[in-house]
């Protein structure tokens, strides 16, 4: 009764409907690109862009009052794509592994973030709530954002989806076909930096690392093709997300968080069914 | 040599992995004609798969020039990678995605608008795997998966066919399998194939001309003989008995002659008996 109750809500007041279309955005998104991350051996890199958004966000909170969303956005994309190209420029096709730099850049930037913030931010609390996400933090302003960019990023994973699985899958054979790949491999970046500074609102920039690593590791468990694998990884993470949504407005809870222990649990359990599945075949 | 009919032509050429003191090949030339086959050998280490990746195109910092058709790749402002194909070791496909024969193949196809589901078809039956072609890559054996390779190589009908190592792995049968297909592509389409192995006797057998590569080259033409000698001083190291050249074996099986080989004093007919496939391996002291 309280959920369906909370469901009504979301239609109801148009913050909570905001973020159940931002949230099925993302999780559409996120499903897409998760398998990818997972499969080019690119989780740590993406832990490093959403650790990296700190920065990006500790300076445009020393510029911008936090009401200012726009520019504060802006300004964290900005950063956060400078951060990225550099990763990106510094690990394409290096013999050495690129863990260690990746390693160092991502812990680096969030101290100087945080030496930032507190040096000079206008307000001191606001970077908590970019760190865990915040469901309420969402406005309209944001969402229209968030659809923009979730627009350009779609299609650009979606039409070129079989050279994006030729490089990932036979990266010499694709490139020695033509397949530019260092475009591909910049692109990839942009993008992810793109999804994470655009979720930051929603998921925070540590808890979104859930939502793009989690459904590709449940899809790639499962999956038995290439299709499979990508639809399998949207379901699970529109699916996931909306039930996670709405349990975090049922109890009062962090959204964030909330979107990454369901995603967590959800996985666990289709493990658990698979093992069992097996023990009982 | 005939230059109307040649393919490719790598004069000088060398190259130089950032960092490293001495070079990875240094003043490698060689030449190879339409639907001829070049046999690269030599140890590891020695630059074979470096020289492929050059031709390829991935390497692209090298110094010397490589004729694609009579055209300079470098003075290319395209470099023609639809006139190419490069098979590189079954081992560097990414094992984490779950992708079909199928799938792959279409990956290929999506970047020619000229190929149809049917030639897909075809390529799969010319590589014998066209029964398997919804099964996925990674459940395949060693020889599957280079015939998958192959048949991915082939889609935009290459001029020239690069193969890193295709019998890595396979059982002398699976070779032979795998190289009788490379012949069939070979006289089916003119296509010119560089092929990397490490053995000896498969490239003997199997390939026009000849290359053994440690770092300098030694360009062999096979209407000379490789000698035992220039193999020794390709691998850095003695062979106590090799014969080179199955013709050569097989006369000396079917007459009384007792002559020593050319390269070894053992018992040629008591050998053949056994494993004549055994008696082209070098055989380190």
């Amino acid at each position: 009764m309280i959920v369906i109750q909370s469901i009504q809500d979301f239609f109801h007041y148009d913050f909570l409907f905001f973020a159940l279309i931002g949230t099925l955005l993302l999780s559409i998104t996120c499903g897409l690109i998760s398998p990818l991350l997972i499969a080019r051996k690119n989780a740590f890199m993406g832990s490093a862009i959403s650790h990296s958004t700190l920065l990006g966000l500790a300076i445009a909170l020393s510029l911008f009052s936090s009401e200012n969303s726009f520019s504060i956005f802006s300004m964290t994309l900005f950063i956060t794509i400078i951060c990225t190209l550099f990763l990106a420029f510094s690990t394409y096709r290096q013999k050495l592994p690129s863990d260690s730099l990746i390693g160092i850049f991502y812990t680096s930037t969030m101290a100087l973030g945080i030496i930032i913030h507190s040096l000079f931010a206008k307000n001191k609390t606001d970077l908590l709530s970019f760190l865990f996400g915040n469901i309420l933090l969402l406005t309209k302003e944001d969402l229209i954002l968030s659809a923009i960019l979730l627009a350009i990023s779609a299609p650009l994973i979606i039409i070129p989806f079989k050279k994006w699985i030729f490089l990932t899958y036979d990266e010499e054979g694709a490139i020695t076909s033509g397949i530019k790949a260092h475009l591909f491999h910049y692109l990839f970046f942009i993008l992810l930096a793109l999804l994470i500074v655009t979720s930051i609102k929603l998921a925070g920039t540590i808890l979104i690392e859930t939502l793009l690593l989690v459904p590709g590791f449940f899809a790639l468990k499962f999956a038995k093709s290439v299709k499979q694998t990508f639809v399998l990884s949207v379901l699970f993470s529109t699916v996931f997300a909306f039930i996670g949504i709405i349990l975090a407005n049922t109890f009062g809870l962090p959204s964030g968080a909330t979107l990454a222990v369901v995603l967590f649990f959800a996985l666990v359990l289709s493990l658990l069914i698979k093992k069992i599945y097996h023990l009982f075949k | 040599m005939n230059k109307s009919n040649q393919i490719l032509r790598a004069e000088n050429l060398s190259f130089n992995y950032g960092g490293e003191q001495t070079p990875t090949i240094l003043n490698i030339s060689f030449s190879l004609s339409e639907g001829e086959i070049l046999g690269v050998l030599g140890p590891n280490g020695g630059g074979k798969s470096t020289l492929m990746k050059i031709i390829a195109g991935l390497l692209t910092n090298y110094s010397g020039e490589i004729y694609f058709q009579d055209c300079d790749l470098k003075n290319l402002k395209k470099f023609p990678y639809s006139k190419f194909s490069y098979v590189p070791q079954h081992s560097e496909l990414n094992g984490i995605l779950p992708v079909k024969v199928l799938e792959y193949m279409n990956f290929a196809r999506a970047l020619y608008s000229d190929v149809s589901a049917n030639d897909i078809d075809e390529l799969l039956n010319l590589v014998g795997i066209l029964h398997k072609k919804d099964c996925l890559i990674s459940k395949l054996s060693g020889g599957e998966k280079q015939r998958v390779l192959i048949a991915r190589a082939l889609v935009n009908k290459p001029k020239l066919l690069l193969l890193d190592e295709p019998t890595k792995g396979l059982d002398s049968n699976g070779q032979d399998q795998l190289l009788a297909i490379i012949e069939k592509i070979k006289s089916r389409d003119k296509t010119s194939v560089i092929i990397v192995d490490h053995n000896i006797n498969q490239i003997i057998r199997n390939c026009k001309k000849i290359l053994c590569l440690n770092k300098t080259s030694h360009w062999h033409n096979k209407t000379d003989l490789l000698t035992k000698n220039i193999l020794e001083d390709i691998y850095h190291c003695e062979f106590e008995h090799l014969l080179i050249h199955e013709n050569d074996l097989q006369n000396n099986h079917d007459s009384t002659s007792t002559d020593p080989h050319l390269f070894c004093d053992h018992d040629h007919h008591q050998s053949l008996g056994k494993d004549p496939h055994s008696l082209l391996r070098g055989v380190k002291k």
